[in-house]
């Protein structure tokens, strides 16, 4: 009942803020009854939601002038902004948003979103084959600048099969294990001890050793033990909003409230991000 | 050639690239580079209208498919995806259009929403832009009866190659934008 209003308010917001009308977009083609309402109000590329963030193009995709007053006009901002947030979601329907939208309005141009501008990261869910059997890996890739322009690099992955490898071990197991400092004098011939439990062998590296998974995945693959399938599923993970985090999923749905949107919303302090963008770039 | 010619050369040489690398495109000039990929997405949408419609002729229908062929970068490929097949199809151009042509109707319809969405020009690192226009197809499958088999609505994404190019006309050099179409996703959005 709630989200039915919720998309009700929704719908009417695009048409109102877009001035959408249901019967100007529909047309006849043959036997196809064509409306394009909904296609214009769908977020259709991540670079249209950018555009939309920021303000910067009008309701058909055309961009404003920098010069024109509507670009990156915040008013006007403040009224399409809650409209790019997944409305069926209760955790990006809650005041938080309001408080986002609000903070992010305010004058000063550090709350824009820029493509080149770093800090914002693609998550691609894919399906690989691993000894047989059909695995899921995240892969976390970023923009980075290249000569005269950019590309997409890969910065890490998650399979569940690397972080098995790698448990966070009990603080007493870890201190049994150790080659004593004297083993230079025995050619460290001791050394055999930690070849003896290999699901534990990370414990006689250096405190400051943090396995390497990108290198993991590269290394399968380059076997041939890791095959490519394909990419099931994609979204984004945007740092660049000063103390906001939040993620953009792809909505494939009919209505006014689809296409690339707001799934997850989360006030961060700045310092706090460091730890967090670790994952996405170690 | 002296020692300074060759240092002057070189100094000039790499003020002309780092003038390069700084090169950006207006918004005026994005106009008209998103008018000249428009022209060739909507040439695109034209030759698959024609090669899917049964009543083309075979010939017809493969030398349609050349000049389809003509507007792609080489190697380019189509993903398909359906609402219930996740998988991904990966097909080369001219196979995408050859399965077209053969696909098992008595009857289609392709039609194409007049809606289209050009996103900005980003910069690879050679130089080149890429851009990404997506357009929407509505496609209907009849049978010999003339019922309806088959429908749906696909959002095709489509990869644009813009480079800047010249061409000597008249002795002349003049400067031009190249434009090609690369990768295609196509994604279903309903029945």
């Amino acid at each position: 009942m709630f989200q039915h209003k919720l998309v009700k308010t929704t719908v009417f917001a695009v048409l109102l803020m877009f001035g959408l009308d249901c019967h100007a977009q529909s047309r006849n083609i043959g036997d196809f009854e064509m409306d394009e309402t909904q296609l214009y109000a769908m977020t259709k590329q991540m670079s249209q939601f950018f555009s939309r963030f920021n303000y910067e193009e009008d309701q058909f995709g055309k961009k404003f002038h920098p010069s024109s007053a509507d670009y990156r006009n915040n008013e006007k901002r403040k009224n399409l902004l809650p409209l790019m947030f997944d409305a069926e979601n209760e955790r990006t329907s809650s005041n938080l948003k309001d408080f986002f939208i609000e903070d992010l309005t305010r004058t000063g141009d550090s709350n824009f979103m820029s493509f080149l501008g770093g800090a914002w990261y693609a998550e691609a869910e894919a399906s690989f084959e691993f000894q047989g059997k059909s695995v899921s890996i995240v892969m976390i890739l970023m923009i980075e600048k290249e000569r005269l322009g950019s590309k997409w690099v890969l910065t890490n992955v998650y399979f569940p099969q690397f972080n098995k490898l790698f448990p966070e071990g009990e603080l007493a197991e870890k201190e049994k294990h150790f080659l004593h400092p004297m083993s230079h004098e025995l050619d460290f011939f001791n050394i055999h001890k930690a070849f003896k439990q290999p699901e534990v062998i990370e414990y006689y590296a250096s405190n400051h050793f943090h396995p390497d998974y990108l290198t993991l995945f590269f290394y399968e693959v380059k076997l041939g033990r890791l095959q490519f399938k394909q990419i099931n599923n994609l979204k984004f993970h945007i740092f660049q909003m000063k103390d906001w985090y939040f993620e953009v999923s792809y909505f494939n749905r009919p209505g006014m409230n689809s296409g690339w949107l707001i799934s997850n919303l989360m006030y961060i302090k700045e310092s706090e991000k460091q730890n967090l963008i670790k994952f996405y770039q170690p | 050639m002296s020692r300074k010619t060759i240092i002057l050369a070189v100094f000039f040489g790499l003020f002309a690239s780092l003038s390069l690398s700084a090169q950006d495109i207006s918004p005026e000039r994005k106009q008209a580079i998103d008018s000249l990929a428009l022209e060739k997405v909507r040439d695109l949408s034209k030759y698959i209208s024609i090669i899917g419609n049964k009543s083309t002729p075979w010939s017809e229908a493969n030398r349609v498919i050349d000049r389809a062929e003509e507007l792609f970068m080489a190697g380019a490929e189509m993903g398909v995806s359906s609402l219930y097949q996740s998988d991904v199809m990966y097909f080369k151009v001219r196979q995408y259009f050859e399965r077209l042509m053969r696909l098992n109707y008595d009857r289609v319809e392709i039609e194409w929403y007049k809606i289209e969405y050009v996103s900005d020009l980003q910069r690879q690192p050679d130089g080149t832009y890429v851009g990404v226009i997506t357009i929407f197809q509505k496609f209907k499958g009849f049978d010999a009866e003339g019922n309806l088999v088959y429908e749906d609505t696909t959002k095709k994404d489509i990869t644009v190659y813009v480079k800047r190019k010249e061409t000597q006309i008249g002795g002349r050099l003049i400067g031009f934008w190249d434009v090609l179409l690369g990768d295609i996703r196509v994604k279903e959005t309903r029945k």
